[in-house]
């Protein structure tokens, strides 16, 4: 655009300089106005007014409306015309002095690019009236289109008029809320004035000051609570009164939840957790375990996980282990926690003698476990205690994770998806990672890589699991 | 044609083409005298003269300078719209004054340090208006050649654009101890806020700037707004000239660019003598504290529009020199179609200029860094050398 202007400008001085002689003065005046402007045939200086952008992230927006007519003088400073912005209605101003000229985007306007010359002002004393449009102004410059595009936006008003008047909205500032609070009044008995529909301060003042309400009183005394009675009551349901329009929802602390939380977070403060990972070949065990499911025996990738980890503790007994009153106790018996989800939280139902169940028992093991924790009727003996406790996300897709020691147990393995890579022969297979937690005060670096090196040879060769009675009674080997 | 042009002429009074034909009708006075607004003083016995004489030559300078500062300003604000300018920008639009007639009264030598509404300023101190516009716009003939944007532009003797609110003040105090251990018969203008006046490490400045006596005008270029909050609400006393205790001050109006200029020279004269001193120049700001802020959200349009047009420092100056006869409209007019001109070329430059090239990313970063000097990157992993 710049370089046509330029073009108009250049056949200008050509045009002048012939007068030259007549008027040198003259010459000199329109080469200086010879500026970014658009030269109309009365040689007027044209400056041109382009759509602004309003907002940092503004690429287009709508004119609700000019404050100018076309002929109105205009000052630097004075507002030309209301954008509607990505964000709000902003003033644009001007810094420029002269005549609004030539309105070539009416009110209503939507939708117009930044950077699309929306009016033009010509110096005053200029003949405004005739000003020149430039021949890439847009299209909506002709009446017609004028007429009909503000004809068009006046049939749907309520567009416009939803910028003006902005709908309640939830959004709020913490000292509104504070103040509702402070008067027990609700967000939505006050009218709400602020940008989008925002409930401000000044609105709840005006309110409480119009109605005279009263401040509530509140007890500012620590409340004394029975910290024995506490645990076992029902929740502490807060005094305040409830505003509606919450952004969030309250979860009840039900008594298995705090004890989870507890336990947690005593774990993971007071325990020394280190981790090791290792990946495992899966694709022998994947392969028995289909050529067992052929033969009516259900078992699951997780039953040869459960078996592998026994087999695998029974030869690295440190790691069947626990902590109490500082000093570590190694088991006799590898007892290992499953953990379940329910919909109260993680139980570890515990898969007793695990090194020494066969796969088929572990698994109905499990399965009876896994289906009387979701009923909540477990027995204290059938969850507390275990030696290592196993938690397994491998059936949602996740790759590996880290999981938090279950004491006094000194261990704990995360079982990932297993997953197609690349094997050394160039061909797919599947691989899983495991990732052991360990309480380093027990367990140290050579003992979990041991553990974990005698895991994965064991669920990569998996006939180790099922010498006995089901690869002997079924004949598989 | 000719008739046209006759219609023109007869349209058109004292204005547009008309002029051209008197453009040999210079005015009569060659200098006049003015009386200024009453200065208000700190510790001080006597004050700067509320009477000032200018030449015709000096006041038509002025008067060019202060246009061509609003005009660029303007120019700056429309390429930040068309968003041609990115990032950062704080105009200086309203405050002319006050950088115009400071430079009246010293020289190159002195030195000038001021926050990040620096565009003005750094023009006054010599950069062309291509080295602010296309450091604005990032192209390589900017100042900084395109790497600083608004806040970071510099030229000898002018210590820059601080992003920082109130650091550049011990900085300034920094720079006027430096003018004296050196022996040198110059001084340092060091510039801040409102609101930066309330920023505790001025007080540190000026207790040092006192206890060495050192060449320093503190100016506080008092434009009634920080970012959004107005004097009354962030200062518990609004006398910014007095805030330095010790330190003595005098309360300028900001608005006149020969009240600012017969200020700094009786400041500087002081400083010279005494040690530092403190100039509280009142003027307003027309725009927003940055881009970013429309400047309507916490005082009202009737308010700016009042100060244009009751104290706005180029229009009113324009009416003073025209009315002493020091000048005519049509050269005032002249000088504006002049000013329009030179800012349009200026913008075409940084609009269309290129930006540095890729590999000056890392250079410039210290004055002579040795053969093979690394610099490091965002990441770092990212080693380049530096020139
Ligand atoms: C230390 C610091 N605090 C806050 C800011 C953000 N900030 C930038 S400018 C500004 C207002 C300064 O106002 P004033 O000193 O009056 O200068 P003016 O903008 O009016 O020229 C603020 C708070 C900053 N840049 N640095
Ligand atoms: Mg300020």
């Amino acid at each position: 655009m710049a370089s046509s202007i330029f073009k108009v400008g250049q056949a200008c001085r050509l045009l002048f300089k012939s007068k030259a002689t007549q008027a040198p003065n003259l010459w000199k005046i329109v080469t200086l106005s010879e500026r970014q402007i658009q030269t109309s045939s009365k040689w007027m200086g044209v400056t041109q007014l382009l759509m602004p952008s309003l907002s940092p992230t503004m690429e287009e927006g709508n004119i609700i409306a000019w404050h100018k007519k076309e002929g109105d003088k205009i000052n630097p400073g004075d507002v030309l015309c209301d954008i509607q912005t990505d964000k709000a209605v902003v003033s644009m101003d001007t810094e420029e002095e002269g005549i609004l000229a030539k309105i070539l985007i009416p009110d209503n306007a939507k939708e117009i690019k930044v950077g699309v010359l929306i009016g033009l002002v010509v110096d005053e004393g200029d003949d405004w009236q005739n000003v020149e449009i430039p021949a890439d102004a847009p299209s909506s410059s002709s009446p017609e289109k004028t007429s009909s595009q503000s004809s068009s936006a006046s049939t749907q008003p309520d567009s416009v008029s939803s910028t003006t008047t902005p709908q309640k909205s939830n959004f709020m500032g913490p000292s509104v809320k504070k103040l509702l609070e402070e008067y027990g009044v609700k967000a939505a008995e006050v009218p709400h004035t602020g940008p989008h529909g925002a409930l401000v301060k000044s609105d709840v003042i005006t309110y409480v000051e119009s109605k005279k309400i009263p401040r509530v009183q509140f007890d500012v005394t620590a409340p004394s609570v029975d910290t024995a009675s506490s645990i076992s009551s029902q929740p502490v349901v807060s005094e305040l009164p409830a505003l509606d329009d919450e952004p969030y929802i309250d979860i009840p602390h039900t008594s298995m939840r705090k004890t989870i939380a507890k336990r947690l977070t005593e774990s993971k403060a007071s325990v020394p957790h280190s981790y090791a990972s290792i990946n495992c070949r899966v694709s022998s065990v994947n392969q028995l375990r289909k050529r067992l499911v052929e033969q009516g025996v259900k078992v699951s990738m997780n039953d040869f996980i459960i078996k592998a980890v026994g087999l695998a503790l029974q030869r690295v007994p440190r790691l069947n282990s626990t902590w109490k009153d500082g000093s570590a106790h190694i088991s006799q018996t590898v007892d290992i926690s499953v953990a379940v989800a329910t919909d109260n939280g993680l139980i570890t139902p515990i898969v007793k003698h695990a090194a020494s169940l066969e796969v088929d028992e572990i698994s109905s093991t499990v399965k009876e476990l896994a289906g009387r924790a979701r009923l909540g009727k477990l027995q204290l003996h059938e969850f507390q205690g275990g030696s290592f406790s196993i938690s397994n996300l491998g059936m949602f897709g996740i790759k590996e994770f880290t999981a938090v020691i279950n004491p006094p147990q000194t261990a704990i393995m995360a079982v990932g998806t297993s997953r197609i890579i690349i094997g050394p022969d160039g061909s797919p297979t599947p691989e899983m990672t495991v990732t052991l937690s360990y309480d380093s005060r027990v367990v140290d670096e050579i003992d979990a890589s041991e553990f974990l090196e005698m895991f994965a040879s064991i669920i990569e060769s998996p006939e180790m699991m099922v010498q006995k009675s089901l690869s002997q009674a079924r004949g598989f080997f | 044609m000719l008739s046209v042009f006759a219609r023109n002429l007869r349209t058109l009074g004292c204005r547009g083409i008309y002029q051209s034909y008197h453009i040999n009708n210079y005015a009569t006075s060659t200098e006049a005298s003015f009386e200024t607004q009453p200065y208000k003083l700190h510790k001080l016995d006597e004050g700067p003269s509320t009477n000032v004489t200018v030449t015709r030559d000096d006041a038509l300078t002025y008067y060019r300078q202060m246009q061509m500062i609003r005009r660029m300003e303007t120019v700056a604000g429309n390429l930040y719209k068309s968003k041609i300018i990115r990032g950062f920008c704080h105009l200086y639009s309203g405050q002319e004054a006050i950088c115009v007639g400071m430079e009246a009264s010293i020289n190159k030598k002195d030195a000038v340090i001021t926050a990040y509404r620096a565009h003005g300023w750094t023009y006054i101190r010599g950069v062309s208006l291509v080295g602010v516009l296309a450091e604005l716009t990032g192209k390589q003939s900017g100042c900084a050649q395109g790497k600083g944007g608004s806040m970071h532009m510099y030229n000898e003797n002018f210590y820059g654009g601080n992003g920082i609110v109130g650091a550049q003040v011990p900085l300034g105090a920094g720079i006027a101890f430096a003018l004296k251990y050196q022996k040198t018969d110059n001084i340092c203008i060091t510039l801040y806020g409102d609101g930066a006046a309330n920023q505790g490490q001025l007080f540190e400045a000026y207790n040092m700037a006192k206890l060495w006596n050192l060449p320093c005008i503190f100016v506080c270029e008092n434009n009634g707004y920080a970012m959004g909050t107005s004097l009354d609400r962030s200062s518990a006393s609004t006398q910014y000239f007095s805030r330095g205790d010790y330190v003595p001050g005098v309360q300028v109006d900001g608005m006149d660019v020969l009240a600012v200029k017969e200020c700094t020279r009786f400041c500087k004269d002081f400083v010279l003598k005494n040690g530092p001193i403190l100039i509280e120049a009142s003027t307003y700001r027309y725009s927003g504290h940055s881009m970013s802020d429309p400047g309507t959200s916490y005082r009202t349009r009737e308010e700016v529009q009042e100060v244009r047009e009751r104290r706005d420092p180029i229009s009113k100056f324009k009416e003073r020199i025209i009315s002493a006869n020091l000048a005519t409209p049509e050269e005032i007019k002249k000088i504006d179609v002049e000013v329009r001109k030179e800012v349009d070329e200026a913008t075409e430059v940084a609009k269309t200029d290129r930006e540095l090239p890729l590999e000056e990313l890392y250079n410039k970063i210290y004055s002579n860094p040795e053969p093979d000097y690394q610099v490091r990157g965002c990441d770092p992993t990212i080693m380049a050398a530096s020139h």
